[in-house]
Protein backbone atom coordinates (compact mmCIF):
# COMPACT_ATOMS: atom_id res chain seq x y z
CA UNK A 1 0.00 0.00 0.00
CA UNK A 2 2.66 2.13 0.85
CA UNK A 3 4.49 1.13 -2.36
CA UNK A 4 3.88 4.05 -5.45
CA UNK A 5 5.89 4.07 -8.39
CA UNK A 6 8.00 0.96 -6.92
CA UNK A 7 9.40 3.55 -4.14
CA UNK A 8 8.40 2.77 -0.81
CA UNK A 9 8.16 5.80 1.10
CA UNK A 10 11.16 5.56 3.29
CA UNK A 11 12.77 4.75 -0.52
CA UNK A 12 12.08 7.41 -1.63
CA UNK A 13 12.81 10.18 1.41
CA UNK A 14 16.02 8.39 2.02
CA UNK A 15 16.60 8.44 -1.67
CA UNK A 16 16.37 12.23 -1.70
CA UNK A 17 18.59 12.76 1.04
CA UNK A 18 21.29 10.76 -0.26
CA UNK A 19 20.92 12.46 -3.76
CA UNK A 20 19.24 9.73 -5.44
CA UNK A 21 17.09 9.94 -8.70
CA UNK A 22 13.70 9.90 -7.56
CA UNK A 23 10.11 9.63 -9.25
CA UNK A 24 9.19 12.93 -6.99
CA UNK A 25 9.95 15.04 -3.92
CA UNK A 26 8.00 13.44 -0.43
CA UNK A 27 5.68 15.22 1.34
CA UNK A 28 6.08 14.84 4.87
CA UNK A 29 5.67 16.33 8.00
CA UNK A 30 8.76 15.36 10.91
CA UNK A 31 7.24 15.72 14.05
CA UNK A 32 8.15 17.41 16.92
CA UNK A 33 7.83 21.48 16.49
CA UNK A 34 5.96 20.57 13.41
CA UNK A 35 3.72 17.19 14.13
CA UNK A 36 0.47 16.52 12.54
CA UNK A 37 -1.11 15.55 15.35
CA UNK A 38 -4.15 17.80 15.03
CA UNK A 39 -7.22 17.36 16.81
CA UNK A 40 -9.24 16.32 13.53
CA UNK A 41 -7.14 13.04 14.18
CA UNK A 42 -6.96 12.35 17.42
CA UNK A 43 -11.19 12.62 17.32
CA UNK A 44 -11.81 10.35 15.11
CA UNK A 45 -9.48 7.84 16.52
CA UNK A 46 -9.81 8.64 20.71
CA UNK A 47 -5.86 8.35 20.56
CA UNK A 48 -5.27 11.89 22.11
CA UNK A 49 -2.73 14.11 23.43
CA UNK A 50 -1.75 15.04 26.46
CA UNK A 51 -1.92 11.50 26.90
CA UNK A 52 0.52 10.67 24.28
CA UNK A 53 3.00 12.19 25.47
CA UNK A 54 4.35 10.25 28.06
CA UNK A 55 3.05 6.68 26.52
CA UNK A 56 4.84 4.89 24.27
CA UNK A 57 1.87 3.09 23.06
CA UNK A 58 -0.34 5.49 22.82
CA UNK A 59 2.44 7.96 20.83
CA UNK A 60 3.22 5.15 18.75
CA UNK A 61 -0.56 4.81 17.82
CA UNK A 62 -1.05 8.66 17.47
CA UNK A 63 1.79 8.77 15.04
CA UNK A 64 0.27 6.18 13.22
CA UNK A 65 -3.11 7.19 12.71
CA UNK A 66 -1.63 10.69 11.95
CA UNK A 67 0.40 9.10 9.16
CA UNK A 68 -2.27 7.48 7.74
CA UNK A 69 -5.13 9.88 7.60
CA UNK A 70 -3.10 13.20 6.81
CA UNK A 71 -1.65 11.76 4.05
CA UNK A 72 2.16 12.49 5.19
CA UNK A 73 4.54 9.84 4.34
CA UNK A 74 6.42 9.89 7.20
CA UNK A 75 6.18 8.84 11.03
CA UNK A 76 6.95 11.44 13.16
CA UNK A 77 7.62 11.39 17.08
CA UNK A 78 7.45 12.84 19.85
CA UNK A 79 4.87 15.45 19.15
CA UNK A 80 6.68 18.38 21.47
CA UNK A 81 9.95 20.36 22.06
CA UNK A 82 10.23 19.78 25.89
CA UNK A 83 11.11 16.03 26.30
CA UNK A 84 15.00 17.13 26.48
CA UNK A 85 14.21 19.80 28.73
CA UNK A 86 12.60 18.08 31.08
CA UNK A 87 14.90 15.61 31.98
CA UNK A 88 17.70 18.53 32.18
CA UNK A 89 15.58 19.71 34.81
CA UNK A 90 13.03 22.17 33.80
CA UNK A 91 9.24 22.08 34.80
CA UNK A 92 6.91 21.34 31.93
CA UNK A 93 3.48 22.06 31.13
CA UNK A 94 2.22 18.92 29.62
CA UNK A 95 -0.79 20.60 27.99
CA UNK A 96 -4.28 19.08 26.93
CA UNK A 97 -5.49 18.07 23.55
CA UNK A 98 -5.10 21.25 21.47
CA UNK A 99 -1.98 23.00 23.48
CA UNK A 100 1.15 21.50 23.01
CA UNK A 101 3.61 20.90 26.06
CA UNK A 102 5.81 24.25 26.83
CA UNK A 103 8.04 25.06 29.75
CA UNK A 104 6.73 26.23 32.78
CA UNK A 105 10.17 27.49 34.45
CA UNK A 106 13.60 26.80 33.31
CA UNK A 107 15.89 25.23 35.86
CA UNK A 108 18.63 27.72 36.00
CA UNK A 109 18.95 31.28 35.93
CA UNK A 110 22.12 31.52 34.32
CA UNK A 111 24.56 29.75 32.12
CA UNK A 112 27.13 29.67 34.97
CA UNK A 113 24.07 27.96 37.27
CA UNK A 114 23.78 24.89 34.70
CA UNK A 115 24.84 21.84 37.28
CA UNK A 116 26.09 18.71 34.88
CA UNK A 117 24.25 15.68 35.49
CA UNK A 118 25.32 12.20 34.68
CA UNK A 119 24.40 11.18 30.53
CA UNK A 120 23.26 8.12 31.45
CA UNK A 121 21.00 9.26 34.00
CA UNK A 122 19.47 12.20 31.75
CA UNK A 123 18.90 8.76 29.22
CA UNK A 124 16.79 7.07 32.16
CA UNK A 125 15.06 10.32 33.04
CA UNK A 126 11.73 11.10 31.78
CA UNK A 127 10.09 10.80 28.68
CA UNK A 128 13.72 9.83 26.71
CA UNK A 129 12.64 5.91 26.78
CA UNK A 130 8.49 6.38 25.75
CA UNK A 131 10.28 8.43 22.71
CA UNK A 132 12.69 5.96 21.63
CA UNK A 133 10.04 2.58 23.21
CA UNK A 134 7.20 4.29 20.41
CA UNK A 135 10.07 4.24 18.16
CA UNK A 136 10.90 0.91 18.02
CA UNK A 137 7.19 -0.34 17.97
CA UNK A 138 6.66 1.87 14.41
CA UNK A 139 10.35 1.05 13.39
CA UNK A 140 8.54 -2.78 13.35
CA UNK A 141 5.31 -2.10 12.21
CA UNK A 142 5.81 -0.04 9.29
CA UNK A 143 9.59 -1.12 7.64
CA UNK A 144 8.29 0.61 4.36
CA UNK A 145 7.32 4.54 6.15
CA UNK A 146 10.21 6.47 7.46
CA UNK A 147 10.21 7.04 11.28
CA UNK A 148 11.85 10.27 12.23
CA UNK A 149 13.26 11.18 15.56
CA UNK A 150 12.78 14.81 16.82
CA UNK A 151 15.23 16.28 18.56
CA UNK A 152 15.05 19.77 20.06
CA UNK A 153 18.32 21.81 18.99
CA UNK A 154 21.47 23.12 21.13
CA UNK A 155 20.28 26.82 21.06
CA UNK A 156 16.58 26.07 21.49
CA UNK A 157 17.03 23.32 24.55
CA UNK A 158 19.68 25.27 25.98
CA UNK A 159 16.90 28.39 26.26
CA UNK A 160 14.56 25.69 27.69
CA UNK A 161 16.55 25.22 30.43
CA UNK A 162 18.00 28.90 31.28
CA UNK A 163 16.19 31.39 31.96
CA UNK A 164 15.98 32.76 27.81
CA UNK A 165 16.45 36.55 28.36
CA UNK A 166 19.82 35.99 30.62
CA UNK A 167 20.94 32.95 28.18
CA UNK A 168 20.68 35.50 25.30
CA UNK A 169 22.98 38.02 27.18
CA UNK A 170 25.24 35.49 28.01
CA UNK A 171 25.98 34.59 24.44
CA UNK A 172 28.00 37.67 24.18
CA UNK A 173 28.44 38.40 28.30
CA UNK A 174 29.33 35.12 29.58
CA UNK A 175 30.68 33.37 26.16
CA UNK A 176 32.47 30.87 28.41
CA UNK A 177 29.59 29.70 30.56
CA UNK A 178 27.61 29.68 27.52
CA UNK A 179 29.71 27.16 25.75
CA UNK A 180 29.91 25.07 28.42
CA UNK A 181 26.28 24.88 29.29
CA UNK A 182 25.74 24.53 25.26
CA UNK A 183 28.42 21.95 24.85
CA UNK A 184 26.77 19.74 27.59
CA UNK A 185 23.39 19.80 26.26
CA UNK A 186 24.43 19.03 22.61
CA UNK A 187 26.86 16.56 24.40
CA UNK A 188 23.17 15.01 25.63
CA UNK A 189 21.50 15.68 22.92
CA UNK A 190 24.02 13.33 20.38
CA UNK A 191 23.58 10.49 22.74
CA UNK A 192 19.55 10.56 22.64
CA UNK A 193 19.83 10.72 18.82
CA UNK A 194 21.71 8.07 19.00
CA UNK A 195 19.79 6.15 21.36
CA UNK A 196 16.50 6.90 19.04
CA UNK A 197 19.02 5.36 15.66
CA UNK A 198 19.32 2.51 17.76
CA UNK A 199 15.52 1.94 18.61
CA UNK A 200 15.08 2.16 14.29
CA UNK A 201 14.35 5.61 13.79
CA UNK A 202 14.83 6.19 10.03
CA UNK A 203 16.41 9.72 10.54
CA UNK A 204 16.55 12.48 13.00
CA UNK A 205 15.21 15.87 12.31
CA UNK A 206 16.41 19.16 14.40
CA UNK A 207 13.66 22.00 15.16
CA UNK A 208 15.83 24.86 16.86
CA UNK A 209 13.18 27.44 16.81
CA UNK A 210 15.47 29.68 19.05
CA UNK A 211 18.72 29.82 16.90
CA UNK A 212 17.56 31.92 13.89
CA UNK A 213 18.95 34.92 11.98
CA UNK A 214 16.34 37.07 13.57
CA UNK A 215 16.68 36.42 17.40
CA UNK A 216 20.58 35.44 17.02
CA UNK A 217 22.18 37.69 13.88
CA UNK A 218 24.80 36.57 11.97
CA UNK A 219 27.61 36.71 14.95
CA UNK A 220 25.98 34.40 17.10
CA UNK A 221 24.33 32.16 14.99
CA UNK A 222 27.89 31.61 13.59
CA UNK A 223 29.73 31.16 16.74
CA UNK A 224 26.64 29.42 18.68
CA UNK A 225 24.23 28.16 16.21
CA UNK A 226 25.98 26.57 12.95
CA UNK A 227 29.17 24.99 15.52
CA UNK A 228 26.57 23.16 18.03
CA UNK A 229 24.36 21.92 15.24
CA UNK A 230 27.31 20.18 13.58
CA UNK A 231 28.66 18.76 16.46
CA UNK A 232 24.79 17.00 16.21
CA UNK A 233 24.87 16.28 12.64
CA UNK A 234 28.42 14.62 12.79
CA UNK A 235 27.53 12.46 15.40
CA UNK A 236 24.66 11.35 13.44
CA UNK A 237 26.27 10.67 10.41
CA UNK A 238 29.36 8.84 12.48
CA UNK A 239 26.16 6.56 13.30
CA UNK A 240 25.37 6.52 9.73
CA UNK A 241 22.38 8.10 10.68
CA UNK A 242 20.60 10.70 8.13
CA UNK A 243 19.48 14.05 9.58
CA UNK A 244 17.20 17.44 8.31
CA UNK A 245 17.33 20.41 9.99
CA UNK A 246 14.28 23.33 10.26
CA UNK A 247 15.87 26.76 10.38
CA UNK A 248 12.95 29.03 12.03
CA UNK A 249 12.47 32.82 10.79
CA UNK A 250 13.96 34.73 7.91
CA UNK A 251 17.38 33.37 7.22
CA UNK A 252 18.31 36.62 5.28
CA UNK A 253 20.64 37.76 7.85
CA UNK A 254 22.26 34.44 8.23
CA UNK A 255 22.31 32.58 4.87
CA UNK A 256 25.53 32.60 3.84
CA UNK A 257 26.35 30.14 6.80
CA UNK A 258 23.34 27.71 5.47
CA UNK A 259 25.62 25.75 3.10
CA UNK A 260 28.14 26.01 6.35
CA UNK A 261 25.37 23.54 8.14
CA UNK A 262 26.33 19.54 7.38
CA UNK A 263 22.52 18.18 7.32
CA UNK A 264 21.33 16.27 4.93
CA UNK A 265 18.34 19.26 4.09
CA UNK A 266 17.50 22.49 5.22
CA UNK A 267 14.19 23.03 5.72
CA UNK A 268 12.86 26.49 6.27
CA UNK A 269 9.98 28.89 6.98
CA UNK A 270 7.32 30.45 4.36
CA UNK A 271 9.20 33.51 3.88
CA UNK A 272 11.65 32.05 2.68
CA UNK A 273 12.07 31.53 -0.92
CA UNK A 274 13.63 28.30 -1.53
CA UNK A 275 13.53 28.18 -5.29
CA UNK A 276 15.91 31.35 -5.21
CA UNK A 277 17.84 29.51 -1.88
CA UNK A 278 18.46 26.57 -4.65
CA UNK A 279 19.20 28.80 -7.10
CA UNK A 280 21.84 30.24 -4.91
CA UNK A 281 22.77 27.40 -3.34
CA UNK A 282 22.63 24.11 -5.81
CA UNK A 283 24.51 21.93 -2.87
CA UNK A 284 21.45 22.36 -0.55
CA UNK A 285 18.58 19.97 -0.73
CA UNK A 286 15.71 22.05 0.50
CA UNK A 287 12.87 21.10 2.22
CA UNK A 288 9.71 23.42 2.71
CA UNK A 289 7.71 25.34 3.04
CA UNK A 290 3.98 25.47 2.37
CA UNK A 291 2.58 28.43 4.82
CA UNK A 292 1.17 26.96 8.18
CA UNK A 293 -1.18 29.29 8.15
CA UNK A 294 -2.66 29.07 4.85
CA UNK A 295 -2.99 25.64 5.78
CA UNK A 296 -5.02 26.65 9.20
CA UNK A 297 -7.37 28.93 7.44
CA UNK A 298 -6.92 28.75 3.46
CA UNK A 299 -9.18 26.71 1.46
CA UNK A 300 -7.79 23.42 -0.25
CA UNK A 301 -7.78 24.12 -3.84
CA UNK A 302 -5.82 27.21 -3.11
CA UNK A 303 -3.26 25.03 -1.04
CA UNK A 304 -2.77 22.20 -3.62
CA UNK A 305 -1.77 25.16 -5.72
CA UNK A 306 0.77 26.01 -3.66
CA UNK A 307 2.12 22.65 -2.94
CA UNK A 308 2.07 22.09 -6.77
CA UNK A 309 4.33 25.08 -7.05
CA UNK A 310 6.92 23.72 -4.97
CA UNK A 311 6.83 20.56 -7.01
CA UNK A 312 7.34 22.68 -9.64
CA UNK A 313 9.86 24.78 -7.99
CA UNK A 314 12.23 21.76 -7.70
CA UNK A 315 12.09 21.98 -3.70
CA UNK A 316 13.28 18.27 -3.04
CA UNK A 317 10.86 17.63 0.34
CA UNK A 318 7.12 19.15 0.60
CA UNK A 319 6.55 19.65 3.92
CA UNK A 320 4.38 22.47 6.27
CA UNK A 321 6.90 25.78 6.42
CA UNK A 322 6.67 25.41 10.45
CA UNK A 323 4.84 24.23 13.74
CA UNK A 324 1.00 23.10 12.51
CA UNK A 325 -2.08 24.54 14.68
CA UNK A 326 -3.87 21.56 16.16
CA UNK A 327 -6.81 23.13 15.09
CA UNK A 328 -5.87 22.94 11.06
CA UNK A 329 -8.49 21.02 9.35
CA UNK A 330 -7.58 17.58 7.95
CA UNK A 331 -9.46 18.62 4.73
CA UNK A 332 -6.45 21.15 4.23
CA UNK A 333 -3.73 18.63 5.12
CA UNK A 334 -4.66 16.30 2.62
CA UNK A 335 -5.57 18.52 -0.11
CA UNK A 336 -1.42 18.94 0.34
CA UNK A 337 -0.13 15.55 0.52
CA UNK A 338 -2.71 14.61 -2.30
CA UNK A 339 -1.51 17.22 -4.17
CA UNK A 340 2.34 16.11 -4.31
CA UNK A 341 1.26 12.55 -4.95
CA UNK A 342 -0.25 13.53 -8.22
CA UNK A 343 2.54 14.90 -9.55
CA UNK A 344 3.81 13.02 -12.23
CA UNK A 345 7.20 11.06 -12.61
CA UNK A 346 9.02 13.31 -14.97
CA UNK A 347 9.99 15.36 -11.84
CA UNK A 348 13.79 15.78 -12.31
CA UNK A 349 14.31 15.54 -8.45
CA UNK A 350 17.36 14.96 -6.80
CA UNK A 351 19.59 17.75 -5.64
CA UNK A 352 22.86 16.20 -7.41
CA UNK A 353 20.75 14.79 -10.53
CA UNK A 354 18.90 18.35 -11.09
CA UNK A 355 19.38 19.79 -14.36
CA UNK A 356 17.51 22.45 -14.28
CA UNK A 357 14.82 21.37 -16.40
CA UNK A 358 13.15 20.36 -13.45
CA UNK A 359 10.15 22.99 -14.16
CA UNK A 360 7.79 19.99 -16.30
CA UNK A 361 5.30 18.34 -14.63
CA UNK A 362 2.06 17.14 -15.01
CA UNK A 363 -1.32 16.30 -13.08
CA UNK A 364 -1.97 12.95 -13.19
CA UNK A 365 -5.88 12.13 -12.63
CA UNK B 1 30.99 70.67 22.72
CA UNK B 2 30.01 72.15 26.37
CA UNK B 3 29.89 69.52 29.13
CA UNK B 4 26.42 69.30 29.15
CA UNK B 5 26.40 68.14 25.92
CA UNK B 6 28.97 65.98 25.75
CA UNK B 7 27.54 64.20 28.60
CA UNK B 8 24.99 63.41 27.92
CA UNK B 9 26.02 62.30 24.12
CA UNK B 10 29.08 60.04 26.49
CA UNK B 11 25.71 58.53 28.52
CA UNK B 12 23.89 57.87 25.02
CA UNK B 13 27.06 56.40 23.56
CA UNK B 14 27.76 53.49 26.53
CA UNK B 15 24.42 52.40 26.48
CA UNK B 16 24.27 52.11 22.54
CA UNK B 17 27.71 50.32 23.58
CA UNK B 18 26.27 47.98 26.10
CA UNK B 19 28.66 49.29 28.54
CA UNK B 20 26.92 48.79 31.90
CA UNK B 21 29.70 50.17 33.94
CA UNK B 22 30.13 53.25 32.07
CA UNK B 23 26.70 53.98 32.04
CA UNK B 24 26.38 53.57 35.64
CA UNK B 25 29.71 55.85 35.85
CA UNK B 26 27.97 58.51 32.90
CA UNK B 27 25.16 58.69 35.22
CA UNK B 28 26.88 59.84 38.36
CA UNK B 29 28.83 61.80 36.01
CA UNK B 30 25.60 63.53 34.94
CA UNK B 31 24.37 64.69 38.50
CA UNK B 32 27.64 65.24 39.86
CA UNK B 33 27.69 68.15 37.33
CA UNK B 34 24.36 69.34 38.28
CA UNK B 35 22.60 68.06 35.13
CA UNK B 36 18.56 67.86 35.72
CA UNK B 37 18.40 63.76 35.76
CA UNK B 38 14.96 63.80 33.48
CA UNK B 39 17.42 65.18 31.15
CA UNK B 40 19.93 62.46 31.70
CA UNK B 41 17.21 59.87 30.99
CA UNK B 42 15.68 61.10 28.25
CA UNK B 43 18.43 62.66 26.25
CA UNK B 44 20.92 60.05 27.30
CA UNK B 45 19.62 56.95 28.20
CA UNK B 46 16.67 56.73 26.37
CA UNK B 47 18.58 58.55 23.22
CA UNK B 48 20.73 55.77 23.36
CA UNK B 49 17.84 53.43 23.51
CA UNK B 50 16.41 54.98 20.41
CA UNK B 51 19.32 54.38 18.67
CA UNK B 52 19.90 50.58 19.77
CA UNK B 53 16.46 50.23 18.15
CA UNK B 54 17.57 52.03 15.04
CA UNK B 55 20.51 49.68 14.82
CA UNK B 56 17.98 46.44 15.61
CA UNK B 57 15.71 47.78 12.69
CA UNK B 58 18.33 47.93 10.41
CA UNK B 59 19.99 44.55 11.77
CA UNK B 60 23.05 45.52 12.74
CA UNK B 61 22.09 44.50 16.41
CA UNK B 62 20.03 41.14 17.10
CA UNK B 63 18.47 40.31 20.44
CA UNK B 64 21.65 39.68 22.08
CA UNK B 65 22.83 42.91 21.79
CA UNK B 66 19.33 44.52 22.48
CA UNK B 67 19.18 42.98 25.20
CA UNK B 68 22.47 44.41 26.66
CA UNK B 69 22.02 48.10 25.51
CA UNK B 70 18.83 47.52 27.72
CA UNK B 71 20.49 46.41 30.47
CA UNK B 72 23.14 49.21 30.86
CA UNK B 73 20.51 51.43 30.43
CA UNK B 74 18.33 49.95 33.46
CA UNK B 75 21.71 50.29 35.56
CA UNK B 76 21.60 53.98 34.73
CA UNK B 77 17.98 54.29 35.17
CA UNK B 78 18.53 52.86 38.66
CA UNK B 79 21.65 56.12 39.72
CA UNK B 80 18.90 58.83 37.78
CA UNK B 81 15.66 57.88 39.12
CA UNK B 82 16.14 58.75 42.60
CA UNK B 83 16.47 62.26 41.77
CA UNK B 84 14.36 62.92 39.63
CA UNK B 85 12.37 65.99 40.99
CA UNK B 86 8.56 65.26 40.55
CA UNK B 87 7.65 62.00 38.94
CA UNK B 88 4.92 62.58 36.72
CA UNK B 89 3.46 59.45 37.11
CA UNK B 90 -0.35 60.61 36.70
CA UNK B 91 0.55 61.25 33.15
CA UNK B 92 2.03 57.77 32.15
CA UNK B 93 0.00 56.18 29.94
CA UNK B 94 -1.12 52.60 31.09
CA UNK B 95 0.43 49.68 28.89
CA UNK B 96 -0.87 46.04 29.77
CA UNK B 97 1.24 43.28 28.31
CA UNK B 98 1.42 40.21 28.12
CA UNK B 99 2.06 36.41 25.67
CA UNK B 100 -1.49 34.73 24.94
CA UNK B 101 -1.88 31.56 26.92
CA UNK B 102 -0.83 28.59 25.49
CA UNK B 103 2.79 30.23 24.19
CA UNK B 104 5.63 30.73 26.57
CA UNK B 105 7.72 32.45 24.24
CA UNK B 106 7.86 35.92 26.01
CA UNK B 107 11.25 37.43 24.43
CA UNK B 108 9.61 39.82 22.31
CA UNK B 109 7.12 40.49 24.44
CA UNK B 110 9.89 41.47 26.88
CA UNK B 111 11.65 43.80 24.17
CA UNK B 112 8.57 45.86 23.87
CA UNK B 113 8.19 46.45 27.51
CA UNK B 114 11.61 47.71 27.31
CA UNK B 115 11.10 50.04 24.47
CA UNK B 116 7.61 51.13 25.89
CA UNK B 117 9.56 51.88 29.20
CA UNK B 118 11.79 53.35 27.31
CA UNK B 119 9.58 55.44 25.75
CA UNK B 120 8.03 56.51 29.44
CA UNK B 121 5.13 54.33 29.40
CA UNK B 122 4.16 52.38 32.24
CA UNK B 123 3.75 48.83 31.27
CA UNK B 124 2.09 46.47 33.93
CA UNK B 125 3.43 43.07 32.34
CA UNK B 126 1.69 39.60 32.93
CA UNK B 127 3.84 37.57 31.92
CA UNK B 128 4.13 34.25 29.55
CA UNK B 129 1.02 32.14 29.02
CA UNK B 130 -1.48 34.16 29.91
CA UNK B 131 -5.45 33.13 29.75
CA UNK B 132 -7.61 35.97 28.00
CA UNK B 133 -10.02 36.92 30.71
CA UNK B 134 -6.92 38.00 32.57
CA UNK B 135 -5.83 40.50 30.46
CA UNK B 136 -9.09 42.09 30.64
CA UNK B 137 -9.57 42.22 34.55
CA UNK B 138 -5.54 43.68 34.84
CA UNK B 139 -6.30 46.03 32.42
CA UNK B 140 -9.92 46.73 33.82
CA UNK B 141 -8.11 47.17 37.20
CA UNK B 142 -5.33 49.12 36.17
CA UNK B 143 -6.98 51.28 34.19
CA UNK B 144 -5.13 50.60 31.52
CA UNK B 145 -4.87 52.37 28.40
CA UNK B 146 -3.27 49.98 26.30
CA UNK B 147 -3.85 46.46 26.25
CA UNK B 148 -0.64 44.77 24.10
CA UNK B 149 -0.87 40.78 23.27
CA UNK B 150 1.70 38.99 21.77
CA UNK B 151 1.94 35.23 21.09
CA UNK B 152 4.80 33.14 18.58
CA UNK B 153 2.58 30.18 18.05
CA UNK B 154 -0.13 29.77 15.48
CA UNK B 155 -1.65 27.63 17.53
CA UNK B 156 -2.76 30.47 19.93
CA UNK B 157 -3.86 33.25 17.78
CA UNK B 158 -7.76 32.26 18.39
CA UNK B 159 -6.64 33.34 22.12
CA UNK B 160 -6.21 36.66 21.36
CA UNK B 161 -9.39 36.42 19.01
CA UNK B 162 -11.09 36.07 22.87
CA UNK B 163 -9.73 38.78 24.36
CA UNK B 164 -11.35 40.84 21.96
CA UNK B 165 -15.10 38.92 22.93
CA UNK B 166 -14.44 39.15 26.30
CA UNK B 167 -14.02 43.10 25.92
CA UNK B 168 -16.96 43.47 23.59
CA UNK B 169 -19.67 41.31 25.91
CA UNK B 170 -18.40 43.50 28.64
CA UNK B 171 -18.54 46.73 26.46
CA UNK B 172 -15.55 47.81 27.08
CA UNK B 173 -13.60 47.08 24.08
CA UNK B 174 -13.62 51.16 23.30
CA UNK B 175 -11.96 51.72 26.74
CA UNK B 176 -8.67 50.39 25.56
CA UNK B 177 -6.33 51.02 22.19
CA UNK B 178 -5.16 46.87 21.40
CA UNK B 179 -2.10 46.51 19.81
CA UNK B 180 -0.92 42.88 18.55
CA UNK B 181 2.12 41.17 17.74
CA UNK B 182 4.45 38.12 17.18
CA UNK B 183 5.75 35.86 14.64
CA UNK B 184 2.80 34.67 13.26
CA UNK B 185 0.73 38.11 13.08
CA UNK B 186 0.43 40.08 10.18
CA UNK B 187 -1.38 43.69 9.64
CA UNK B 188 -4.25 41.41 7.75
CA UNK B 189 -4.91 39.51 10.95
CA UNK B 190 -4.64 42.45 13.64
CA UNK B 191 -6.63 44.41 11.20
CA UNK B 192 -9.83 41.16 10.68
CA UNK B 193 -9.99 40.63 14.56
CA UNK B 194 -10.33 44.14 14.61
CA UNK B 195 -6.86 45.23 16.68
CA UNK B 196 -6.16 49.02 17.00
CA UNK B 197 -2.70 48.34 16.42
CA UNK B 198 0.03 46.01 14.81
CA UNK B 199 4.05 46.31 14.92
CA UNK B 200 6.31 43.97 13.38
CA UNK B 201 9.04 44.16 16.18
CA UNK B 202 9.51 46.24 19.41
CA UNK B 203 10.70 49.59 18.26
CA UNK B 204 7.86 49.94 15.66
CA UNK B 205 5.46 49.36 19.13
CA UNK B 206 6.62 52.45 20.31
CA UNK B 207 5.39 54.48 17.57
CA UNK B 208 2.41 52.88 17.30
CA UNK B 209 1.19 53.32 20.30
CA UNK B 210 2.44 57.18 20.01
CA UNK B 211 0.77 57.35 17.08
CA UNK B 212 -2.60 55.84 18.28
CA UNK B 213 -2.36 58.63 21.04
CA UNK B 214 -2.01 61.08 18.52
CA UNK B 215 -5.17 59.78 17.02
CA UNK B 216 -7.29 60.61 20.03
Amino acid sequence: MSTVNGLTARERLVGILRHRQIDRPPVICPGGMMNAAIVDVMNRTGHNLPEAHSDAVLMAELAGDVYQQTGFENLGIPFCLTVEAEVLGSTINIGDLACEPKIASEAFSSTAQVAFKDPDELLSAGRIHTVAAAAAILADRYPDVPVIGNVTGPISTTASIVDPMRFLKELAKDKANAHRAISYVTDFLCQYAQLLLDHGVTLITIGDPTATGEILGPRFFEEYAVRYLNRLIDTVHAAGGLIIVHICGNINSVKNFIPEIRSDAISTDAMVNLRSLKEEYPQLTTMGNLSTYLLQFGFPDKIATQAHRLVQDGIDIISPACGLSTSTPLENIRAMTEAVKECASDFAGGSASDTGNSMEWEVVR
Amino acid sequence: MPPKEQLLKELSDAVVGMDEDRTVATSQAVLENGIDAYEGISQGLADGMDRAGQLFEQEEYFIPELLMCSDAMYAGLDVLRPHLKTVADGEKRRFVIGVIEGDTHDIGKNLVKIMLETAGFEVIDLGRDVPAQEFVDRAKSVGADFIGISTLMTTTMDGIREVFSLLEREQIRDQFRIMVGGGPISQGFADRIGADGYAVNAAEAVRVARKLLGSD
